[in-house]
Parts: structure tokens; sequence; C-alpha cells
């Protein structure tokens, strides 16, 4: 039987950028009970870190969220433990994208040093591999996920070639270890309901005030949106951003898995607060020619990511790094050996 | 360093071929040397065929041709071979169990001591991939304090048994510490030592017993029972439970299955099966164990299993059997 209940989502007009504080304050003053009364010792905040590219193109996350999410949460609870976490990855563009260099191109080292938070590279600390319901091949998570914790996903306002939309839910991608996920791409609306409800956030914010229109993820045109959406729940929230730039919900497979693995009906959002929706078109020119191949003949294209993805990235990687990829084979080669 | 240590094996029986010689195989840091059996055409056969240079009925061969030894003797032999080969400086990786009682594994650990030799035992689950990964898990204390311990294992299939095994002296016990002392080397790695045992079992001065039941007391507190069979299929499976949740071994199959109560992942999930059999497809833990004795020779790193470790289980099967000898708790022979 699918659940009727409606789940609210808060939506404040902030046009100030600079001023993130007093909107994410607004947000919360008007939906009480978006932050705990009691936290864990421990709180995990996602961001959206896919490019090394800044925040103000719409692509990632604003560093500044750490030091708005750290005074909030400790005034709460003066000793949590907060910890920024992200994954090395291998783009659409099959370039490698290090979590470190991230983290310190993009202002987060300098942000997490005056917040006094910990940046943690997912792709580093301890993983184990897990088989989730539905997808052929074991995924690496990282053990931080067997803690305890309160969880906060913070995503932008993004089309997406391949999604449709990217936003809190796609967002916990970045929580597998492995840098080299192509192989799950024909699994990904599977793939990322199954992740919700692995790690499903307590707190959900996507800063739109840049959208990302055109080709997203990584690449198109800011759109100022001015809008910053917060709840407790990632399809709400992630329903909410679709309204926000004119997508219809049911259009994107990983919200309607999401919903139908929860069993609840989508649509079912109340949104307090102002959004002011605006039609996001999606541009295939603009889009790299890999996901262009993906969305013109996604069913062909998901039989053959199977097979050649794997050997596809490995030229990638030898082509653009063949230092870095000797390294990695020799490791490779040399835990085989070892039997690891 | 040492350059290519020469590797000696004393016995060729099962365990030899099914996985001390994959695993001799997998470590390049030792070449073969010589084979010494009791049986001069079963130690030439095993040397033709798996490409040992040297084949003896002599233990004196080793000596003179290896820097390692791997014992793989009946277990009333252990003793008295490792502490030759120890005391002339010839490093060993003894079979489990180390020995049949504390007096010979003692004697060992001296011998080890005298010829300044490393003694490894093989219990070689410890370097098992899903039972590092266990470790590694209960060391961050994910599971909480573990408070009880249930382990099974059993089957009357599981190994093609010489007579040494049915012979109470050579063997110097049944199932338990046969079976038995995998498990109880685990739950000494993972959780604390043995306090105290209570065994029942079904051997005789005569025989020794097929099946087993120990229940303990752990000194961190816990509780626990360990059931061991040679005649019937058992769950084969070593459980965990602690205050925040339980953790599944798997001791046939590399399983591992986990669920922390306050864990991020267990708010929607019951329980966790870790998927840890996809590298490498076989076990792997005997070339392991191979490998950590060659680099504790090496000077690399420390024995994980050493004379002392195989001791301490050794101790506790003893202290069992202890109980069964003084009748008050040896109910299914007592019933017979």
């Amino acid at each position: 039987m699918l659940h009727n209940q409606t789940y609210k989502v808060s939506a404040v007009r902030i046009e100030d950028h600079d001023d993130l504080a007093t909107g994410f304050r607004c947000a919360l003053r008007q939906l009480p009970g978006l932050l705990p009364q009691v936290l864990p010792q421990q709180v995990i905040i996602k961001p959206n870190l896919c490019d090394i590219t800044a925040w103000e193109t719409g692509v990632t996350t604003d560093p500044r969220w750490i030091g708005v999410l750290a005074g909030e949460l400790r005034a709460i609870r003066p000793d949590v433990k907060l910890r920024v976490v992200e994954s090395d990855a291998i783009s659409a563009y099959k370039t490698y994208r290090s979590c470190d260099e991230t983290f310190n191109r993009l202002g987060f080292l300098s942000a997490a040093h005056e917040a006094g938070v910990e940046l943690v590279n997912l792709s580093t600390c301890d993983a184990i591999e897990i088989r989730l319901d539905g997808i052929p091949q074991a995924v690496r998570i990282p053990q931080l996920l067997f803690e305890e914790m309160h969880f906060i996903s913070i995503a932008n306002l993004k089309l997406h070639g391949y999604t449709r939309m990217t936003g809190i839910l796609k967002n916990s991608i970045g929580l597998l270890t492995d840098a080299e996920i192509s192989s799950l791409h024909p699994y990904l609306s599977i793939l990322i309901s199954r992740l919700h409800k692995l790690c499903c956030p307590d707190l959900c914010i996507i800063d739109g005030r840049i959208g990302l229109d055109g080709g997203g993820p990584i690449l198109g045109r800011p759109l100022r949106m001015d809008t910053i959406l917060v709840g407790n729940d990632a399809l709400a929230v992630d329903e909410t951003a679709c309204r926000l730039m004119g997508i219809p919900s049911k259009e994107v497979g990983h919200l309607e898995q999401t919903a139908r693995d929860l069993e609840r009906k989508l649509g079912r959002v109340e949104v307090v607060g102002d959004i002011r929706p605006r039609l996001f078109c999606f541009d295939a020119a603009q889009v790299h020619s890999s996901i262009q191949s993906k969305f013109g003949n996604r069913r062909l294209h998901q039989r053959m990511e199977i097979f050649s993805n794997r050997w596809i990235d490995r030229g990638f990687q030898f082509r653009y790094d063949p230092l870095g990829f000797a390294k990695r084979a020799i490791s490779k080669l040399a835990r085989s050996r070892r039997g690891r | 360093m040492v350059d290519r240590l020469r590797l000696a094996v004393v016995g060729g029986g099962e365990v030899l071929e099914r996985y001390h010689i994959p695993a001799i195989n997998a470590v390049p840091e030792v070449v073969r040397s010589v084979v010494v059996d009791v049986n001069a055409e079963r130690a030439r056969r095993i040397a033709d065929r798996y490409g040992f240079p040297i084949s003896s009925v002599d233990l004196g061969d080793v000596v003179r041709h290896a820097d390692i030894a791997v014992v793989l003797v009946p277990n009333g032999l252990h003793a008295p071979i490792s502490c030759e080969l120890l005391a002339q400086g010839i490093h060993v990786l003894c079979e489990k169990p180390m020995a049949r009682s504390s007096e010979e594994c003692l004697s060992m650990i001296d011998a080890s001591r005298l010829g300044n030799a490393k003694l490894c035992i093989g219990h070689n689950r410890r370097f098992q991939q899903h039972m590092r990964l266990a470790k590694q898990i209960l060391s961050k204390g994910l599971i909480g304090k573990i408070v009880k311990v249930q382990a099974e294992e059993g089957s009357p299939n599981d190994w093609p048994r010489s007579a040494a095994y049915f012979d109470p002296i050579m063997s110097g016990g049944g199932a338990l510490l046969d079976v038995g002392i995998h498990s109880i080397d685990l739950i000494r790695w993972f959780v604390d030592e043995f306090q105290a045992v209570e065994y029942e079992g079904n051997g005789t001065d005569k025989t020794s017993e097929s099946e087993a039941r120990m229940r303990f007391d752990l000194t961190n507190g816990a509780t626990g029972s360990l059931t061991v069979s040679r005649s019937r299929n058992l769950a084969q499976k070593l459980t965990l439970i602690g205050s925040d949740g339980f953790l599944e071994v798997g001791l046939w199959s590399a399983t591992l299955a986990l669920r922390c109560v306050k864990g991020k992942a267990f708010q929607n999930l019951d329980r966790l099966e870790i998927a840890v059999a996809r590298r490498p497809p076989s076990d792997g833990s005997f070339a392991e164990q191979l490998r950590n004795l060659v680099s504790a020779i090496n000077g690399e790193e420390d024995v994980l299993v050493n004379g002392h470790v195989g001791m301490a289980a050794v101790e506790v099967v003893r202290r069992a059997y202890l109980g069964r000898s003084q009748g008050a708790l040896h109910r299914n022979a007592e019933s017979k």
C-alpha cells in the first residue's frame, strides 16, 4: 500500500548571495524541526564537488556552507564532531578528479580549517564491499556509514544529461569510495534508490542560488534562481527542485524508483515558502559527446557500457595520467598476487 | 634481507597438496627444497609432482638443505619434530593444533628461543580476508561490547581423516582439538581470553570424540558456546553478539554479515551482507600465513600466530578435557 503522507520542504528566496547564514536560518525558522534538538556526536556533511569549478558556476557547493552549518550545529551541541566527506571520481569526460585537490582548490580546506571541521576523502578511508539488491556487482562504501551520525547532504540545482536532474538523491553516489563507477551507470536509478536506503540524509539542502541550465552536470549556463530548499526528506526536496526547474518528477528515473522503493507516491510535497519556477532547457549541443551518446541511445549504451567502459576508462587513465595508471596497475597486481 | 628462503615440507598428506602447495606457489620469496615423509615412495612422488629437488625420510636433510620447514604431521609428532628443527635454527610453520599439551607447546617455544628460529602456528583463518575485515570492524567497537558468542562447525565429509585422527594418544583429542581449535583461536583473537569452560562430548579413554560442545565465559564477561562435530553438518559460522549489534562470519565460506544498531546504514536495513568473496576467488590465507612467516624472518613484521598464541588455544582445549576427566561435565559419555 502506498503511503499518502505529505512531506514539507522549506523554500527561501535569497537575493544577497553572500548572506547565506541569514537565508539558511530563515529556512529553519519557516519549518521548525528541520534540525533535531539532540545531535549525535558526529555529523557528516556531503557536498556536491563533482568538478573543480567554482560554486558561482552552479556546478559545485559553496564552501561557506561549512561555516554556516558549523555555527548552527554547534549551537545545538558544542562538542559535535563535523566531517565533510567526498570521494575521488572519474567524470563522464573521463577525467580523474582527486578529492583532496578538489577540497584544496575549491576553498574547502581553508573553510574547514576556519570552522574546525575535518575533511575526509572517502576513497582513502576504510571501505567495505557490499552487494545491493538489483545491482549485479559489489560496490565499495566507507565503513564510516556503520557509525552513528547525523547526515547532511548539500546539492545544487542542476540538469543532468543522463538522469535529467541531479539533487540530493544523486549526490549520494559520491558516498561510493571507488572513483571508477561508470560500469554502474546502467543501474543508476536502482543504485541511487538503494544508496538512499543505506544512507538516508537527515537534512537535505539544495543550494539553488545559482542553477545550472543547459547541459549539466558540469557544463552549462549558470542561472540566478535565488532559492534555497531545505527539508528532511530527500525525495521531497528533489521533487521541489524538479518543480523549480520545470521538470516533471515522473520523468526522472531515480526519483520514480526511490518513490517505488519507499512505497510512496510522487507529488506529495508541501512547499513552505516561496518558489519561482523557471523552465530549465536541456541543450544537447552543450553536452559532451559521451553524455550525448548516453542520452540519445540510452538502451544501446547501457548494454555496451557494461562491456566496454572499464576498458575505455583504463585507456583514458593511461592517456591522461600514465604514471598514476602504472602505479595503480602495479598496486592492483601486487594486491591480486598477494591474494588481497 | 635473506634472499629466497629454502623451504622443506615434513609430511606429505592431504593438507600439503590441497592447501600448502598452492601457498608455496604464491610466495616467491621461498624456493622448494626438500620433502620429508616417513613413506619414501610418497615423499618421492610429492617431490616429483611439485618440483622439490630432494625427497627423503631423514629429518636431517631438512636441517642440511632448508631454512623453513612446514610441519604437516599427526598432532602427536608436532612437538618432537618441530623442537628438533627449531633447536637447529630452522624456522617452523607448524599446522594446528600446535601440540597435544601445554608442556609440548612450551618445549616448542623453548626450542625456538634456543635455536633463535621463528615459530608460526597454522591458525590460517586469522589470515582470511573476511576474518581480517571482521577484526577491523570489531576493533572499531561498531557492535559495542560483545556479550555472547556462538560458534558451530562440523561435517562428516569435511576432511579425509587418517587413522591418527582417531587415536587419542596420537591425536591428543577429538573434534574439539581438531576442528574446534580454529574457533577457539578466533574467539580469543576477536574477543578475549577464555575464563571458565564447560565441556560435553562423546569421547572415551579409547576413542577421541566426534561430537563436542563447550560452553564458556570470557574474561570480558561474555558467555558463549562452541559446537563441533565430525558426524553431522552444522551451521559453519561464528556469531558475535554485541551490545550494539552483531557480526556473523562464515567458517567455511567468505561471508560476513553485520548489524550495528546505531550505525547510519542500519536505519533502514536489518543487516548487511559484506561481499568479501569477490577478491580473491580462492582462499589465500595459507599463502598469507607463509608470507607472514617469511616477513618475520626478514625482520619486517612479527609472527601473527606465534607459539604463545598457539599454546593458549591448546590450553583452552586441555582445560575443557580436564573437566571431562573429572567426570563432572562429560554428560554425553556419562549417559552412555
